[in-house]
């Protein structure tokens, strides 16, 4: 029971992810709308940030799966 | 319901081993490099069949293939550069086997890129050729001297990140990977009709490319940041 409460907080993390993902797409849209010409500039930068900011969630989900078959 | 879905997320963590080689007391065989001869081998079938007779003049097939060739140049120049277009080899090999192994999940194999070791061993290549490419842009002594950039005392940070970097892109690569395997696996064990196929097109299709995408674009980024000489 312990083990998939740990699991559990551990998968929290994609709060963190998920908020900063959300606002840099928002940003991204608001700049595209601002400067439509630059949107390929835009794009290739919000993927790259999305990707870093994705990486947290990431280590979140292999902590819990970690927490869960090994402990 | 909860036993189902607890053997369905057992049976993705494992990993299979397809037979094993009876030499050296027996080599395992995983799943993961026996789809990965599989990918070799169509991938290799179709670079004969597609640029057998090259003609001055395409035909349609040619015209398909330089299109798909051009746009992976493209892509790379714009990430690296002129100057890097000597990684263009590497980059564009990564990225279409990355393509292959993360769609073939759609065949009903088990993607290569969901067992740790593959991306583990792919985060390494690209990390030693980054050192590699700031090496040899830079010159040995140039290349040690760029650690302490843009400030001296943030030198163990940039030390810290030649472990980091490749750390970073192995978990990503495999973690969001082992993620969709899962998530199918618990729908397919949940609701075996139609549902499946809509959650299919973004986790096995979009989030697989996307991802085969962000692979490349951070090597050739990390790339493109070693090469970079200031003057």
């Amino acid at each position: 029971m312990s083990v998939a409460i740990g699991a559990a907080i551990a998968v929290l993390t994609g709060i963190g992810a998920g908020i900063g993902i959300g606002i840099a797409t928002g940003k991204a849209v608001e700049a595209i709308a601002r400067q439509p010409e630059a949107k390929k500039d835009i794009r290739s930068s919000l993927i790259l940030g999305c990707a870093l900011a994705e990486a947290t969630a990431i280590y979140g989900l292999i902590v819990a799966l970690l927490i869960l078959f090994f402990l | 319901m909860v036993e189902k879905l607890t053997a369905a997320i057992e049976e993705t963590m494992e990993t299979q081993v397809v037979f094993t080689i009876p030499i050296f007391g027996g080599i395992p065989v995983s799943s993961s490099v026996v789809v990965t001869w599989i990918i070799m081998a169509v991938i290799i079938l179709l670079s004969i069949i597609f640029t057998r007779n090259l003609k001055l003049v395409p035909d349609k097939k040619q015209v398909i293939i330089e299109a798909f060739v051009s746009f992976l140049r493209n892509f790379c120049r714009d990430q690296v550069g002129e100057k890097g277009m000597r990684y263009f080899p590497y980059l564009s090999t990564v990225l279409i086997y990355l393509g292959f192994s993360n769609l073939i999940g759609l065949f009903g194999f088990i993607p290569p890129t969901k067992d740790l070791n593959v991306t583990a061993a792919l985060a390494l290549m690209s990390i030693i050729l980054i050192e590699v490419a700031g090496i040899r842009a830079k010159g040995t002594k140039g290349w040690l001297k760029s650690f302490t950039k843009p400030v001296a005392i943030i030198t163990p940070l940039n030390v810290l990140e030649i472990g980091i970097r490749p750390l970073s892109l192995c978990m990503r690569l495999f973690g969001n990977i082992l993620a969709a395997t899962i998530i199918m696996e618990m729908l397919k064990a949940i609701v075996p009709v139609f549902i499946p196929v809509v959650f299919s097109l973004y986790f096995d299709i979009f989030d697989g490319l996307i991802q085969a995408y962000v692979f490349v674009f951070l090597t050739s980024l990390y790339i493109e940041e070693a090469i970079d000489v200031e003057e």
